[in-house]
């Protein structure tokens, strides 16, 4: 028997196959998001609960009661908010459009004051047309997100069903699943695309995690803290900020800014007004130094520069939900990069 | 009464579907992946409700002929069972240095056990072959959904390894001895 020295080692037609599938499941994923949204937010919470369910069989919950137990909980979590929430959130915000009107005076008399001391100090008369400009983009914005609240509205309410269905039959079937698509990829790929698939899961998976118990956190101080110095809409200012800053960068400030209307209308430029700025500095201070360090950055080994880069293509290529999870595909794509420059590079 | 009952609940339907497909009753010509598992013998401390579990975790990759399964150097993090067919198992060395492993046979332990693991033969299909194939990823799974299942999954991996382990010292010994008489003549 002659030696064999292993002749097919690429079969050109498997990785075409792969390849194929690979770019139809993107285009799937781009131009269906009312399908594709509800699908990868529950994947991303299959990937944050599946440690959870053997943690319950250890303490003798059976495997399917666990599934149903961490499914019906976030049923729960999502529509028990908007039971107790809507009406809460429905009078703050109407609430939250009576002040509007206040802050545009409030903000107007403030610049005026700030251009007629300019005006004195250095003899130069800003234009008016900053302000005109600013009020404008901030009523646009507010009247557009008011008048594009039902259909959010309508979008979460059918996310609230479809994201626990397919959250279970992905606890029941995502192994098998995961199998089928395993069987696509070539043969002296395939351990290679398992273990990277598996690494970039996890990434997701514990970021994801990370930083909802981050933003968990920081919106519990704030909402505390506000709460002690008696802002109105202490809890909804912390929740903003809470969830805001699950979008890296841009969030913290996008959160910190209502706070900061607020108390400008509420208490002027008072002790009150310092008060609600340090406790919004307190509470990004403890979270940059103390909790992403300690929750979020080991999971992502990214330089700044690259974590910045990815958040803006993120949020160029799919907005918000891109921002949030731009930083551990970046991370995922890195490794990848890493495995490459291995094969090519360093190998043997 | 109720505790038959209790005990009636507990019996899981796949279950009874792998104790029918592996029983010796069912017909010698059928073959599937449990009534395999239970023949190897690496596999002989682990029940039958615990293969069930591990054929739960295992990839099935399909080699043509002549393909190459495994590149000497290249990193690996599989351990393969195979499941039919033959396979050749060959280093740089020279076409002397060689062995073929069948079916039921296995290879690539190495590569659950340690941290970074790199293959030291090349192994390729001699005939349409199939392998079923467990990465460290799911041992992982494993260890943290099935405990029990993974330690003795991990101690049939510590029997594979010993035994290679004790034949490479007897081949070492043997060698040494030939060494030495051939230097005596």
């Amino acid at each position: 028997m002659s030696v064999l020295r292993g002749k097919q080692r690429h079969n050109p037609w498997q990785y075409t196959f792969f390849i194929l599938g690979i770019l139809f499941f993107f285009l799937i994923l781009f131009n269906l998001p009312r399908l594709s949204i509800p699908l990868m937010v529950s994947y991303v919470l299959y990937l944050v609960f599946l440690p959870l369910v053997p943690k319950l069989q250890r303490i003798g919950v059976p495997t399917l009661l666990s599934r149903m137990l961490i499914v019906l909980t976030l049923l729960f979590a999502l529509i028990y908010p908007i039971i107790k929430l809507v009406p809460f959130v429905k009078n703050e915000s109407s609430k939250m459009q009576n002040y509007l009107p206040k802050a545009e005076v409030y903000i107007k008399k403030y610049y005026f004051e700030a251009k007629s001391f300019i005006s004195k100090k250095y003899n130069y008369e800003v234009d008016d047309q900053i302000l005109l400009d600013g009020l404008m983009v901030m009523k646009d914005f507010s009247q557009e997100f008011l008048l594009s609240l039902p259909s959010y509205f309508g979008n979460f309410l059918e996310w609230i069903f479809l994201v626990p269905i397919f959250l279970f039959f992905l606890f029941q079937d995502g192994r098998r699943f995961k199998r089928i698509v395993l069987k696509m990829v070539p043969n002296p790929i395939f351990e290679r695309v398992y273990y990277l698939s598996t690494q970039f899961n996890k990434k997701i998976g514990d970021y994801i995690f990370a930083k909802v118990v981050e933003a968990t956190i920081l919106g519990v101080i704030i909402g505390v803290g506000l709460a002690i110095v008696d802002l109105r809409f202490s809890l909804l200012l912390g929740v903003i900020a809470g969830l805001t800053n699950i979008i890296p960068y841009v969030g913290p400030v996008a959160g910190m800014l209502p706070g900061l209307i607020v108390a400008l209308v509420e208490f002027g430029p008072s002790a009150n007004f310092y008060a609600v700025v340090l406790i919004y500095m307190i509470a990004n201070a403890i979270d940059i130094a103390l909790i992403f360090p300690i929750l979020v950055s080991k999971i992502v080994d990214l330089h700044p520069v690259l974590v910045i880069l990815s958040v803006i293509l993120g949020s160029q290529l799919m907005g918000v939900a891109g921002m949030v999870i731009s930083i551990p595909i970046a991370a995922s794509v890195k490794l990848i990069i890493e495995e490459i420059y291995l094969e090519f590079y360093q190998r043997g | 009464m109720s505790s038959g009952n209790k005990e009636g609940k507990k019996v899981e339907i796949p279950a009874i579907k792998y104790f029918w497909s592996s029983s010796s009753l069912v017909g010698k010509k059928t073959k599937n992946i449990p009534k395999f598992l239970r023949e190897i013998d690496i596999f002989s401390n682990l029940t039958g409700n615990e293969l069930r579990i591990l054929s739960k975790f295992l990839h099935i990759r399909d080699f043509s002929n002549e393909e190459l399964i495994i590149n000497k150097g290249d990193k690996g993090i599989g351990f393969y069972l195979i499941y039919s067919g033959q396979v050749k198992v060959f280093d740089e060395l020279g076409e002397n240095s060689y062995s073929y492993l069948e079916e039921g046979e296995y290879f690539g332990e190495l590569a659950l056990l340690q941290d970074v693991s790199i293959r030291n033969a090349n192994i390729v299909a001699i005939s349409k072959v199939k392998l079923l194939g467990i990465l460290k990823p799911d041992l992982e799974d494993l260890i943290d959904s099935h405990p029990k299942v993974s330690a003795k999954l991990i101690q049939s991996l510590s029997l594979i390894v010993s035994n290679r382990f004790n034949s490479a010292i007897d081949e070492i010994v043997s060698l040494r001895k030939r060494l030495k008489d051939e230097s005596e003549q």
